[in-house]
């Protein structure tokens, strides 16, 4: 006697799994320009590496105790690999009710569950593919009794968030749990046109507000993406999420007690690029384009922008030097002048977070004038998020290495140096710092001496251009007190010499990171 | 044709500016060029279309959010 009719069994089943919520639902899931959960899986990961766990789940439907049918459970997951390297990887069908919960015994993802478990037993990114829109309040209807929120919990999830690599793509619609589940990941992309988030979605929002909004205009991307930051990038499409994802996971360690994957670059490290001689006008007003001069820095090609559409004040990106990750921390002279405003704060102190975790060494490129200011500034509580970007940077325990380009002042300009390690500075011959520039501080610091002369708009250019002479660079760096002024087209060859040489105290301090205190 | 509103990012003054109504502009074609944080900062077209309208004179103090000029996209 065989097993065969129970192998026979279980391949049927199987079958019913593959249907997922059956051709109609999928033909009008597909209609709506949206892949199933599984073409997800198959595009994002390595051919053939999937390994699904729970394919048996769901709810079956018996004649006499044979089986006629399997509605597969609205989840799925379980191990496969990205560009060689395993990940736990799970995703809402919205093929079966909508992908909303489902009384199982064990989760299978979504809000913990066995994917999240799978992360963190075995220290391996979890990706999350979020195609849900929540809880339903016709689930009290079967159960008898309203659930208390959180009884499938966030613990896990956050818990990851210090472990391992999370990142989040909202496929679909996302409201509520699955909206929330989102925004718990380092990471996270959306898809232009046919991705959504929000807390609650139109039906909500009109019955609480009176507010007639389409769900497109309430958490699309242009909301979600370049407004708001609640999500990090934008795709075009799903197989360009796909791609991002796949980038993303490239310059990232499997775990926070690995160092990020070095890659052989056939960029030589001494590459002296020409135009850093020329990209920093002479005239100090003019703003130039910094990511014209991070490209020229980094290894060819390798720059990774996390939030180019928001917060766009400030440039961060993953890159490699010489093939080691690193984070680059530059000011965008051509947004606010570079001024810190809120959106910028908040980015760049989630990405000094990032790296920080991940033991990816920091590299300001520096020209900033301080936090913004003015009374819209003032309002958004500038300053408050700003001082926590400065927290975080002096908390944080990777190296970090501050080039200045043009302005560093003030407390943004604090915020970029490596307090805690080396503190290794370098300038361009452009560079220029102090607590305040010295347009606007030579009035407030002078003005006595001002009011009192004969001609005091004479005497206040005077008094700039006597405090300008101060300014070189060079000064400083004869008191030691920048450590290098460099040709600019040294930086690349400088930043690849000192990244490589602090590989071996980044081998020494991997495990998670502890972060004691309260951030302002 | 849709037009496109563009609004200024920052609170500053208008310096200079270099485009007219009736050009053509490429994405990252400089329309106006604001003065603010004592900095020159460009007002962008972000897309390619016609610029159609300006809004506001030289000099002229502008505040976050006000509209600057309309472009055909």
């Amino acid at each position: 006697m065989s097993w065969k009719p129970e192998a026979d069994d279980l391949a049927a089943r199987r079958a019913f799994a593959d249907a997922l919520g059956g051709p109609e639902a999928i033909d009008k899931h597909h209609a709506q320009g949206r892949l199933t959960v599984r073409e997800r899986i198959a595009g994002l990961c390595d051919g053939g590496s999937f390994q699904e766990v729970g394919k048996l789940t769901g709810k079956g439907a018996y004649v006499d105790g044979k089986l006629q049918k399997v509605v597969p459970a609205p989840y799925v997951m379980g191990l496969a690999k990205i560009d060689g390297r395993p990940v736990a990887i799970g995703g809402e069908d919205f093929t079966v009710r909508g992908g909303t919960s489902w009384g199982s015994d064990r989760r299978k993802g979504g809000q913990g569950g066995f994917v999240e478990d799978l992360a963190h037993e075995y220290r391996i990114p979890l990706v999350n593919l979020i195609d849900g829109a929540g809880g339903s309040v016709a689930s009290a209807t079967r159960r008898g009794y309203t659930v208390f929120p959180g009884v499938h919990g966030f613990e896990r999830s956050v818990q990851l968030m210090g472990e391992v690599p999370v990142v989040s793509a909202v496929m679909g619609t996302a409201a509520g749990g699955p909206a929330g589940r989102a925004i718990l990941a380092h990471w996270s992309v959306m898809v232009k046109g046919t991705s959504q988030v929000f807390a609650a979605g139109p039906p909500v929002v009109e019955r609480s507000l009176g507010q007639k909004i389409d769900k497109e205009a309430l958490g699309g991307a242009a909301v979600a993406v370049d407004m708001a930051g609640t999500i990090d990038n934008a795709a075009d499409d799903e197989p360009g999420a796909f791609a991002m994802i796949r980038r993303y996971l490239g310059y990232m360690p499997r775990n926070v007690w690995e160092l990020p994957p070095v890659v052989k670059s056939d960029d030589p490290p001494d590459r002296a690029d020409e135009g850093l001689l020329t990209i920093v006008p002479r005239e100090r007003r003019q703003p130039y384009n910094m990511r014209k001069l991070v490209a020229m820095v980094v290894d060819r090609d390798s720059a990774f922008e996390i939030q180019p559409t928001c917060g766009r004040a400030v440039i961060t990106s993953l890159a490699r030097l010489d093939g080691y990750v690193v984070g680059i921390i530059a000011n965008n002279p051509m947004v606010n002048g570079g001024a810190m405003d809120v959106k910028a704060a908040r980015k760049q102190a989630h990405f000094i977070q990032l790296c920080d975790t991940f033991h990816i060494p920091i590299v300001f490129l520096v020209d900033v004038p301080g936090f913004m200011v003015g009374l819209a500034a003032e309002q958004a509580a500038t300053l408050r998020e700003g001082m926590r970007a400065v927290y975080v940077a002096l908390q944080a325990t990777v190296p970090m290495l501050t080039c200045v380009i043009r302005k560093c002042y003030g407390m943004a300009g604090m915020g970029t140096t490596d307090k805690n390690g080396l503190d290794f500075k370098i300038a361009w011959p452009s560079a220029e710092w102090g607590s305040l520039p010295v347009e606007g501080g030579a009035a407030a610091a002078f003005k006595r001496e001002i009011e009192n002369a004969p001609d005091p708009a004479a005497r206040l250019k005077e008094i700039e251009a006597d405090l300008r002479k101060l300014a070189s660079p060079l000064l400083t760096a004869e008191a030691f007190a920048v450590e290098d002024v460099i040709d600019p087209r040294e930086t690349r060859a400088v930043l690849c010499r000192f990244v490589e040489a602090m590989q071996g105290r980044l081998a020494t301090t991997l495990g998670p990171k502890l972060r004691a205190g309260v951030p302002p | 044709m849709a037009t496109k509103e563009v609004k200024s990012e920052i609170t500053g003054a208008v310096w200079k500016i270099v485009k007219q109504p009736g050009d053509v502009l490429g994405e990252e074609d400089a329309i106006m060029i604001l003065e603010s944080m004592k900095m020159e900062i460009p007002v962008l077209a972000e897309c390619t279309g016609r610029l159609v309208e300006i809004k506001v004179k030289e000099n002229e103090p502008v505040a976050e959010g006000q509209v600057l000029a309309v472009v055909e996209v």
